[in-house]
């Protein structure tokens, strides 16, 4: 397995959801930021250096991958990421009911899940992060 | 990714051998379905009752193949390729006249049967078939019982639904016909539906599928729609939690979790 992880750097953020955008054209094809796999947190009371960028943890235990019945989402052993097997999904939306930080994406347009799989080992969304808040490394 | 039946359990996974499909020599390991190889190397065979969630039922009888050896003198026959495994020294092949009749047969008696099923209408038109030779049921519905809702709800959620009856009386039904009462309203079956036949209701307060109505529980921070109070139930005992774990929406949790996270940090 590499050692790459997904490093997040909160204090850099200013929100400017570039990232989000990022992630949409990646993997939806169209600029529709509020599905994005990966949201920018912005802080309510607008401090600055306060948004936190929250995107799936890739947790060891997932409770995605507990809770989905018909065991569709694997773990890449290359990257480490869980990611989603469209084939072998029901579409039950368990996972999304599971993921306990709300990673585990809803898309009411395709009626699907989501949910970050690191883009197979090159995340899309740090390239286009700005201030570097987001970096694989 | 091994196969769930349990006579290709016992099969050695080191064991491959070497089968030949389309003309192209290709290795497999012994017992994989010829359908599941087939699509790995590319080669498209038309399905309509396959998904990978669940075992192969060889309902929709679409992925017909033919295969033949060396020492069969010549001899050849049809098989469903999601049920038929590889052998060593089979020559497959997909793309026969007997294969493409066959096929078309098929796509014209589900065509007659479910006239308005998109995915069957799409696969007619691919086969060059706009009207079939028999006589169209003009009320016929859009369920072609390939059995995956049946299938995906009996062995991945709760088994509220089965085949009922038999012959052309045969359909989809809960118990009785009656509002099933282990149905927990995930609307697998109806979105794994390949021709979209299960009719549900869902205007994001209250759920309806198989006569049973169910209450949408709303996000318990910003009122919007997440799972039923059913499905929320049977998921927290599936994994020994409280039914209110669930009882958030996706985009509540990423506030949550900023907010947690900024408590942490800040």
């Amino acid at each position: 397995m590499e050692s790459k992880l997904m490093h997040v750097f909160p204090e850099k953020c200013t929100a400017c959801r570039n990232c989000e955008q990022a992630c949409a054209f990646a993997h939806l094809h169209e600029g529709r930021p509020t599905r994005a796999r990966i949201r920018a947190d912005a802080d309510p009371q607008q401090r600055e250096g306060k948004n936190v960028l929250v995107v799936c943890y890739q947790c060891d235990a997932a409770a995605c991958v507990a809770a989905c019945p018909a065991n569709a989402l694997w773990r890449d052993m290359k990257t480490g990421a869980v990611y989603h097997v469209e084939s072998r999904c029901i579409r039950c939306s368990s996972c999304v009911a599971a993921c306990p930080f709300g990673n585990m994406r809803w898309e009411p347009l395709r009626q699907w899940p989501s949910k970050c799989d690191l883009c197979g080992g090159d995340p899309v969304c740090t390239r286009f992060c700005p201030t570097g808040a987001i970096q694989y490394k | 990714m091994r196969c769930v039946r349990p006579r290709c359990r016992s099969v050695e996974e080191s064991e491959m051998i070497r089968l030949t499909i389309d003309g192209k020599r290709v290795e497999a390991r012994n017992g994989e379905f010829l359908l599941a190889l087939a699509r790995r190397e590319g080669i498209e065979i038309p399905t309509l009752c396959h998904h990978e969630a669940v075992e192969p039922a060889g309902a929709c009888r679409l992925c017909m193949v033919e295969v033949t050896k060396a020492q069969w003198n010549g001899f050849s026959k049809l098989v469903t390729a999601c049920l038929y495994p590889a052998e060593e020294g089979l020559v497959v092949r997909t793309d026969t006249e007997r294969v493409m009749k066959t096929r078309r047969e098929v796509l014209e008696l589900l065509l007659a049967r479910s006239p308005r099923a998109e995915a069957v209408r799409r696969l007619a038109r691919q086969h060059g078939i706009t009207v079939p030779k028999y006589n169209v049921d003009e009320e016929g519905d859009n369920c072609i019982l390939c059995d995956i809702c049946t299938r995906v709800c009996s062995t991945l959620v709760t088994g509220a639904i089965a085949r009922v009856n038999r012959g052309v009386a045969k359909k989809v039904a809960t118990p009785f016909d009656e509002a099933s009462d282990v149905c927990v309203g995930c609307l697998s079956c109806a979105r794994s539906c390949p021709t979209e036949a299960i009719a549900f209701l869902d205007d994001g307060l209250k759920r309806t599928i198989w006569g049973k109505t169910f209450d949408v529980v709303a996000c318990s921070v910003c009122g919007a729609p997440t799972v039923t109070k059913e499905q929320a139930l049977w998921m927290a005992q599936r994994k020994g939690v409280v039914e209110e774990d669930f009882h958030v929406c996706d985009a509540c949790k990423v506030g949550k979790t900023g907010q947690a996270c900024r408590k942490v940090m800040w």
